[in-house]
């Protein structure tokens, strides 16, 4: 898809995505046992077709030096598979993504916190599982948790003793000191405290500032019309648009405006009949006695399936 | 595959800084945290040495000449500590994904460098057994031979491991899609026991008569039996009844390479359904 940002930014795509699909087997473990894997292969597998599901599937896009792309669409749609797959930690079932430069992931913020370790443990093991070396820790381990605003004694505490509100933000104090050129956030902005939560915008837009690439998903409407200059509305596993986060964000809530409306009927249409169902429950019971329980909940099963 | 190789070895420091992390928090919750490790396999040894050594008398496997160079007892504890690092390999190769599946859904690493750690880890614990190995050595009278130093030390060592790590690698990520290997690995760590000849010489089951010939080909195809028996031809190098035979040698060499090599195939071919999962 033309993007017409990308012709702004010089230089190659940083991100590449041709045809993007992974796909999930639906109840595989239950439907097949360990002896049929092991003695007939794959010629067995009751998932071999029409049992899979595509979370995602042909999405192609593009992503230059220094955009900031929002994803938005409903939830289970496939957002947060398509940043695993950009970060490289989901391999894809089809297509490719090229990623040029090292990622910064802000999927889990406390993700490789080890609860016995202290903060100070913890942060340089994780920022050199994330690729600082010692001596760039050393430089910003001040900076680091003065940004979390854990107090000094608490530095040497086992992480375990932290409140959930610490342990995040040590976790986004840390990952904001990489200097990847690619950052993917996921929903990540929603934590903390006000105050907290300020300064974190304070420190993507000052990352941003300095021609960064970030992919962004999140639902808050806010936080992406902020950073984003681009959005992908992903639609039932579909890349539906790839234009301006305005423009995107507005397909998304038509979209979600016309399912309301539709559930809204759906419940009317339910509720109407659910209501005719009790009336001919009353008149039978009225007409046959207390024998009168099935007519009563096949009239239940109905409304509901409706 | 080039390309892997390359990418794990620049992840070398990860895989350090794992192991260290294992090893720091192993050791600082409890005051004798070496101790401990240490005290469960001398517990164990005494008890063997009771029962196996004087009640069962498997002794007799042991050369009369052999028995001023430590006997019964170093040969029992040349083989309970490397088994006892085996053993804790396949107790904790199963989880060796699923413990770190926040670290693989969120970062981007060669995914091997999990279960390589885990391995390491254990390496580094094997090597700390070793002044324990050492103080029966000299407490026993075991003697060092270049024979045993140069040959056998190593060759058990690197067997081990390679064993080890291909072990690691296969039930690593088997177990991510059938959580059932757990407990069957379980089950097989105790029947391995028996099968690599800890208690007694191996010489007592292959000179048994009432072991058929095609069970003792199977109890040697065994390639943890050589390996094991290496451990202790370390100390009793030139005592053909406790040296590997050939084929035993064979099988332990070929069967630990052949091992690593199902282990590695294994895991890159369900790494994709491992990411799913995890």
């Amino acid at each position: 898809m033309a993007s017409t940002y990308q012709a702004a930014v010089s230089g190659g795509p940083v991100i590449e995505a041709k045809n993007l699909g992974v796909k999930f087997a639906v109840n595989r473990r239950r439907k097949r046992s360990l002896r049929e894997m092991f003695i007939h292969g794959n010629k067995r597998d009751p998932n071999a077709e029409g049992n899979d599901f595509w979370p995602l599937r042909d999405v192609s896009f593009e992503i230059a030096k220094g955009d900031c792309v929002g994803i938005v669409g409903k939830n289970g749609t496939g957002k947060s598979t398509l940043l695993k797959m950009i970060a490289g930690v989901l391999l894809p079932d089809e297509g490719k993504v090229s990623v040029h430069g090292k990622v910064a992931p802000l999927l889990e913020l406390r993700a490789g916190f080890n609860d016995n370790l202290t903060g100070r443990e913890n942060v340089y093991l994780v920022g050199s599982l994330h690729g600082m070396t010692e001596q760039q820790i050393d430089e910003r381990f001040d900076e680091i948790v003065d940004f979390a605003e854990i107090k000094p004694k608490f530095v040497d505490t086992p992480v375990r003793h932290y409140s959930s509100g610490m342990k995040v933000r040590l976790g986004f104090a840390l990952i904001s000191q990489l200097e990847h050129p690619i950052m993917l956030v996921d929903e990540v902005l929603a934590v903390g405290d006000k105050a907290f939560k300020r300064k974190c915008y304070e420190a993507i837009d000052r990352m941003l500032a300095n021609e960064r690439t970030m992919v962004l998903v999140s639902h808050n409407e806010k936080d992406l019309r902020r950073f984003c200059n681009r959005g992908l509305y992903i639609k039932g596993g579909e890349l539906a648009l790839d234009t301006d986060i305005d423009s995107a964000l507005a397909a998304y809530n038509d979209d979600t405006k016309v399912e309301i409306e539709e559930r809204k009927k759906k419940d009317a249409a339910k509720k109407k009949r659910a209501e005719e169902a009790a009336g001919t429950v009353q008149a039978e019971e009225n007409a046959t006695g207390p024998e009168a329980e099935t007519p009563k909940d096949d009239g239940k099963d109905g409304g509901q399936a409706a | 595959m080039a390309s892997r190789t390359l990418a794990v070895w620049e992840h070398r420091k990860v895989v350090g800084l794992l192991v260290r992390r294992d090893l720091k928090v192993k050791y600082q919750q409890s005051v004798l945290g070496y101790a401990w490790t240490m005290l469960e396999p001398l517990a164990l040894t005494l008890v063997y040495f009771f029962v196996f050594g004087m009640v069962l008398n498997a002794d007799r496997g042991i050369p009369e000449e052999a028995k001023p160079y430590g006997g019964y007892i170093l040969f029992l504890v040349a083989g309970i500590l490397p088994w006892t690092t085996f053993g804790a390999i396949l107790s904790e190769a199963p989880r060796a994904m699923i413990t770190h599946s926040k670290l693989i859904t969120t970062m981007k690493v060669p995914r091997e460098i999990f279960p390589m750690a885990t391995v390491g880890t254990k390496f580094v614990e094997y090597l700390l057994t070793w002044p324990v190995l050492l103080i029966f050595v000299f407490a026993m009278g075991g003697r060092f031979t270049w024979e045993g130093m140069l040959v056998w030390l190593p060759l058990a060592i690197i067997l081990t491991f390679v064993f080890g790590l291909g072990v690691t690698l296969f039930l690593a990520s088997v177990n991510v899609l059938l959580r059932d290997v757990e407990r069957l690995t379980r089950i097989l760590t105790r029947l391995l026991f028996y099968g690599s000849a800890i208690l007694f010489p191996a010489a007592l089951v292959l000179n048994a008569d009432g072991v058929p010939g095609w069970a003792k080909t199977i109890y040697e195809l065994n390639p943890l039996m050589g390996i094991f028996q290496m451990h202790r031809t370390v100390w009793f190098a030139g005592f053909e009844e406790l040296t590997p035979s050939a084929l035993a040698l064979t099988s332990a060499v070929v069967g630990s390479i052949l091992m690593l090599i199902i282990g590695y195939w294994t895991f890159r071919r369900l790494e994709m359904s491992v990411l799913k999962e995890l």
